[in-house]
């Protein structure tokens, strides 16, 4: 017993002699304590965590050097060399704050985000299909947003006093041709693309990076969903048409097929249309997704590959009311087929690398028919692109992409065997260098070159853009930049050395979110030169030259609150547009039509759970559109009155595997007006008649059925988004 | 009788040199899980994080430790006391923590449930938005976990957490999810609990069951 207590004895004196105590005080750079760091001998688990004053203080049996490890989340990580020979170490530390990206500046200027991930985002993906008056159409939803304007008679995106044509939209980061279904003028078109494809979008009203180029105004990226969650079957039935979606899911791949035929016939017999149809729009598309996924993402080399292949037909014969005339007007007869096929990877590899480009290929063939006329125009787009992004330390990541462009157009007086096409080349550079000098201060500058072989131009333009965050989480992002553009397909053909129209933004943004609300201003500046000018109508343009110019310049403002009243999530919006340009076949600088001066939007979405559905309503307004009245002197002086869309929608889910939804725009039955059409004739009073351009129907209406089939009865059609 | 004794000294001995043979992974282990679950304050967690932290840096191969490292995070980011960001970037720590523990052990039912927990985690922070997009994953993960084994009691009670949110959302029944809080609460009860500590298997959730069949009455 005597030998065993001695021992012990002596093992504790040993003990305590070989002990050292290390403590000491953590602090931020700037003194402030940082309590919960982990301090421990390396390779031991001799070690403490930091007290709320930042202090700490272990014992270590280790003798000799050793390194401290210090580590706390939010920080960059410090090994100190020790020495442990008895006596106490005292240490002061001093953490440098490390990158986070998921709370650090994000450059806003320009650019909204519908993710639901990221926090600097003004919309959810889901916002675009339950945002009423969108019908399912993502343009339609991104129309509520700052920095748009709504055009009712085309339907496509216009941005800040842009035309239609400046903006660029990408899937999986390639570029995507003929967006839009093909249609009549003065016939709204939407988006060919499903918004159940996309888990998440970028929308630039200016001021984008070096990766987007070819686009005066805006570029909108679209990302699709990466592995889907199970196997389903998706049945739509709708007023219009019906569907079918196959969802099939492996360990690491997953193929979706789908197929679609819409046909207005029925729904336009029962309610009065003001457009007269011969033949009512119908449309079949046929979708189908692959996506295989590789490595492990925990052991760094992981990768993904995407397949997605659409296609669709569609066809509609329209009569158009000439100006002057009593008769039933011009046959306009047109038949569509489109097909886009776009094959992506990402690949992350070691040492901070990451990958990713692809291939996408766009056909689109409209056979028309005016009057008796046969017109055949196919456009072609080929782009592939690839992207290394290096990080080279978590504050500066460098990106450099290449990029190949085909481009072809041609049309054809199939009667008359006449037939005129080009094809273009293009190769782009880009390189784009981020730097966060913190967690508030970020700057981004690229340069993007190109080379179009039709043109015989090379171009180089640069972009910057820089944001800091303040101390109440609201920031400050101003972005510059010179973007290019080569004129559109129809007016190159006349002409195809046509080179860059140009564009210069200067974007200054306010962006904050705070417990569910979101408030963003912007002021932007956009110069515009080089536009296309000519003598006479612009079917048969004369005189092509690029001496147009013009600006546009404004402020918009953009309220979301998701907290004040209770199940309600709404936002509003204002823009203000001030702008003027030659173009076309005017002499002087114009407001355009498509650029109205005051613009706003009121969305609104209420959760009734004692209903298990979602009520919501949009307005949408406009201060009016100008247009050109040749029976007086001058251009375009005049305008139309006020455009107003009050629409509502009703989202109904009885059983979590079905929703029912019904939507009507314009329930007030406002006649809008986009303009006018005038004769080319004076009548015998020696003045030239006019049209109204119009809606197709004071109102629109839409029901349908989504009904959701799998083992999980909780999915439904949401459930992707 | 000698015999006896001997049998008994044997016995009594292999006990001790089990015992003995407890490693200091082991012994560091079972004191920082006890503390982690016993635990509702915020610092306590972080220090337990930080310990599990050092026990992973030293046993890379085992799986437990990230597990457990995740599950301190976990619980900090359902701490209502943190912003949502904070909660966030503990849950995004908690991910990538997960992650490391599959690397070492995949087609665990534990690390499975644990990852659906921490996507619900997620969508605790922001329903309104991430409710739609997550809880499809949620439900898949716990499902997944249960595949691997029906008889994981925190996939189940989560599961049926999940289940009884969604049946009183469309005002169905939550028998099914009542039973399924039953069961779960059954395993718990059935289990060697100190076997399972011993083995530094989770025992963790067992009041959750508890609570749940109480709300069920």
């Amino acid at each position: 017993m005597k030998t065993y207590l001695l021992i012990l004895t002596l093992l504790t004196a040993s003990l305590a002699s070989a002990q050292t105590l290390i403590s000491g005080k953590v602090a931020d750079q700037k003194g402030g304590a940082v309590p919960g760091v982990n301090v421990y001998i390396k390779g031991t688990y001799d070690g403490t965590s930091s007290d709320a004053a930042g202090n700490f203080s272990f014992g270590t049996g280790e003798s000799g050097k050793q390194l401290l490890s210090v580590q706390a989340l939010g920080f960059k990580s410090q090994e100190i060399s020790v020495e442990c020979n008895g006596q106490p170490v005292a240490l002061q530390i001093s953490l440098a704050e490390s990158i986070n990206l998921l709370t650090a500046v994000t450059i806003t200027a320009g650019a909204m985000e519908a993710s639901d991930e990221k926090k600097s985002v003004v919309l959810k993906p889901i916002d675009i299909v339950t945002t009423s008056g969108a019908m399912g159409d993502i343009t339609a939803a991104l129309l509520t947003l700052p920095g748009t304007s709504t055009v009712g008679n085309d339907g496509r995106l216009f941005v800040r006093g842009g035309d239609a044509s400046e903006t660029a939209i990408y899937i999986d980061g390639l570029q995507v041709g003929n967006a839009f279904g093909s249609t009549a003028s003065n016939v709204p078109t939407r988006t060919r693309f499903s918004p159940n494809l996309f888990k998440g979008s970028f929308f630039s009203t200016g001021g984008y990076s070096a990766e987007y180029g070819q686009a005066l105004s805006s570029a909108l990226a679209l990302n699709t969903l990466d592995l889907p969650l199970r196997n389903q079957g998706d049945v739509s039935v709708m007023s219009l048409g019906g569907g079918y979606t196959q969802t099939l899911v492996g360990k690491q791949n997953a193929v979706t097929a789908s197929g679609n035929y819409y046909n207005l016939a029925p729904y336009q017999a029962v309610i009065k249309q003001n457009f007269d149809f011969e033949k009512s729009p119908s449309s079949w598309d046929t979708e189908i997704s692959l996506r295989q996924k590789w490595g492990n993402a925990a052991e760094g080399k992981a990768g993904f590959l995407k397949a997605y292949f659409h296609t669709e037909g569609s066809n509609m014969t329209i009569w158009q009311k000439i100006p002057g005339d009593n008769g039933r007007g011009d046959r306009v007869q047109l038949n569509n087929r489109y097909a886009y096929g776009n094959l992506s990877f990402k690949h992350a590899g070691n040492k901070g690398w990451f990958y990713y480009g692809g291939l996408a290929f766009s056909h689109n063939r409209d056979a028309l028919k005016l009057n008796l006329d046969p017109i055949r125009q196919i456009t072609q787009l080929v782009h592939s692109k690839v992207v290394a992004v290096k990080d080279f330390s978590p504050q500066f990541s460098l990106k450099n992409g290449l990029e190949w462009y085909v481009k072809s157009y041609s049309e054809a007086l199939v009667d008359e065997n006449l037939k005129r096409n080009y094809t273009d080349q293009q190769v782009n550079h880009f390189i784009e260098a981020t730097y966060y000098f913190s967690n508030r201060l970020i700057m981004v500058a690229g340069l993007r070159s190109g080379h179009s072989s039709l043109a015989k131009q090379t171009w180089v333009t640069p972009r910057f853009s820089v944001a800091y965050k303040m101390n109440n989480q609201g920031q400050f992002s101003f972005a510059a930049g010179k973007f290019k553009q080569l004129p559109e397909e129809k007016i190159r053909i006349y002409q195809t050395d046509l080179k860059n129209a140009a564009a210069t933004h200067y974007i200054l943004n306010y962006f904050i979110v705070k417990n569910n609300r979101t408030f963003r201003a912007e002021s932007f500046y956009k110069i515009y030169d080089n536009l296309i000018t000519y003598k006479g109508l612009a079917t048969d343009p004369q005189n092509l030259s690029q001496n147009g110019s013009g600006y546009a310049r404004g402020i918009d403002f953009f309220y979301r609150d998701r907290t004040s009243i209770k199940n309600t999530d709404f936002w509003v919006t204002y823009s203000f547009v001030d702008s003027k340009r030659s173009y076309a076949n005017f002499d002087t600088q114009v407001q355009p039509s498509f650029a109205p001066k005051h613009n706003g939007s009121v969305v609104i979405k209420h959760f009734v759970s004692a209903l298990k559905s979602q009520l919501g309503t949009s307005w949408s307004w406009n201060s009016g559109y100008t247009y050109h009245n040749p029976n007086l002197s001058g251009e375009m002086q005049q305008k139309t009155r006020a455009y107003s869309d009050l629409s509502i929608s009703w989202s109904y889910l009885p059983r979590p595997n079905i929703i029912i939804h019904a939507a009507c725009s314009n329930v007030l039955g406002r006649a809008n007006v986009f303009g006018y059409r005038y004769a080319s004739q004076p009548d015998e009073a020696g003045s030239l008649a006019s049209l109204p351009v119009g809606q197709g129907a004071k109102r629109f209406a839409f029901i349908g059925l989504f009904i959701t089939l799998s083992k999980d009865k909780g999915a439904n059609q949401l459930n992707n988004l | 009788m000698k015999k006896l004794t001997l049998i008994f000294a044997a016995l009594f001995l292999t006990i001790l040199t089990v015992t003995a043979q407890e490693s200091p992974y082991q012994k560091a282990m079972k004191k920082e899980i006890a503390k982690l679950i016993e635990t509702d304050s915020l610092p306590v967690m972080q220090q337990s994080a930080n310990a599990f932290a050092r026990i992973a840096e030293l046993n890379p191969k085992e799986w437990q430790p990230y597990y457990y490292h995740a599950l301190s995070y976990t619980f900090q980011g359902l701490n209502n006391s943190l912003t949502a960001d904070k909660k966030d970037e503990a849950l995004a720590k908690a991910e990538d923590l997960a992650k490391k523990a599959d690397g070492v052990s995949p087609n665990n039912s534990e690390i499975v449930a644990l990852q659906g927990f921490i996507t619900m985690a997620k969508v605790s922070v922001d329903p309104s938005s991430r409710g739609q997009s997550l809880s499809g994953q949620v439900m898949q993960a716990f499902g997944k976990a249960l595949a691997l084994n029906d008889k994981n009691p925190r996939a189940l009670i989560l599961l049926a957490q999940m289940e009884y949110g969604m049946a009183k959302f469309f005002g169905s029944g939550t028998e099914k999810a009542c039973g399924s809080a039953k069961q779960s609460l059954a395993i718990f009860a059935g289990q060697d609990e100190e076997a399972l500590k011993a083995a530094i298997q989770p025992t963790w959730g067992k009041f959750l069951a508890e609570k749940m069949v109480k709300s069920c009455q």
